[in-house]
């Protein structure tokens, strides 16, 4: 692994066990300066959160903050099993 | 026909109180039951399973639930249970419920489930006791879903579990974590009680659909996955009745 997956992984598991954040559904990756977030969350909130979290892994990291809030409206439609 | 309507990871926290409210006032219109397939809260805190209660009780459909890993995080799965059932939330761990629906009845088989791997690229009971610890809650959770489906004489039986009973609703997360999204033994039992849906979570970046060995219809609800506040699939009894 290379220094960068090493910190990946760092920085994917203080968002995991990080008690501000506890997410294990975001993917995280590492390019030089830069960390990119994706996935989605259950509010807006949550994403100031897990850049403070990486913010104190990594303070010199950029981060690129790609999460969504996840939808919650009713479904359009839905499956018959048959 | 049965409507069933399902969502799970919904992940509620006191910033996320109310969001999905809205859309489930409607739900009597839409689906004759509704299951949370766990990951209902982030930490497992007493004060999440708070919100959780007010985000589903008093629906006018009833409600059907298993806890997930998240709801476990805070070594209080009793009382965030105790917390839901007094919302009039079914809260399954090896039980089923069963729902009367147009003269229909509707079973369901719940379990959190647990991590292993699928058949073929698997972990099993050998070596040091946190290995054979890791498999034998699998191996018990299975046994107690297998129990429980085969307890049920309903027209329609659904297995709903947080982990995966297959590998097929997982594509799109890394295969390196195959083993900690869920257990064939889940699909083993499902396939072993003529069970005719399994509605699981856990998964935010799998998909769907999929199907287990026996050819029974998997569908991963994690909310990421169906990006709604739930969905809903419509099974008619006479058709699937043997
Ligand atoms: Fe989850
Ligand atoms: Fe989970």
């Amino acid at each position: 692994m290379t220094a960068e997956q090493y910190l990946a992984a760092r920085l994917r598991q203080a968002l995991a066990e990080d008690p501000r954040t506890t997410e294990l559904g975001v993917r995280v990756t590492v390019r030089g300066d830069h960390v990119l977030l994706s996935g989605d969350v259950a509010s807006p909130e949550r994403r100031a959160e897990m850049e403070a979290v990486i913010h104190d892994v990594a303070p010199e990291l950029t981060v690129l903050d790609d999460v969504k809030v996840v939808p919650s409206e009713a479904p359009v439609g839905r499956e018959e099993l048959r | 026909m049965i409507r069933i309507a399902a969502v799970g990871d919904v992940h509620l926290g006191e910033d996320a109180r109310g969001r999905l409210r809205p859309a489930l006032e409607q739900l009597g219109d839409r689906a004759d039951v509704l299951l949370l397939a766990g990951d209902l809260t982030r930490h497992g805190t007493v004060s999440e399973a708070r919100v959780v209660a007010d985000e589903f009780g008093g629906l006018p459909v009833p409600v059907v639930a298993v806890l997930g890993n998240h709801d476990h995080h805070d070594d209080k799965p009793d009382e965030v249970t105790a917390v839901l059932r007094d919302a009039g939330i079914t809260v399954l761990e090896g039980e089923t419920a069963t729902i009367g629906v147009d003269g229909r009845t509707l079973g369901v088989a719940g379990v959190k489930g647990f991590g292993g791997g699928f058949a073929g690229k698997c972990g099993s009971a050998f070596g040091e006791p946190e290995m054979k610890a890791f498999i034998r809650h699998t191996t018990d959770i299975a046994d107690s879903l297998r129990i429980a489906l085969d307890s049920l004489d309903t027209d329609v039986k659904v297995a709903l579990t947080h982990y995966s009973p297959v590998p097929d609703t997982l594509r799109g997360e890394p295969p390196e974590i195959y083993p900690f999204l869920g257990s064939y033994l889940l699909g083993e039992a499902i396939d072993a009680t003529e069970t005719h849906l399994a509605v699981h979570g856990h998964a935010h970046f799998g998909n769907e659909q999929g199907m287990t060995p026996g050819g029974v219809r998997v569908r991963n609800v994690a909310q990421p996955v169906i990006r709604s506040a739930y969905t809903v699939y419509c099974v008619e009894p006479a058709v699937v009745e043997v």
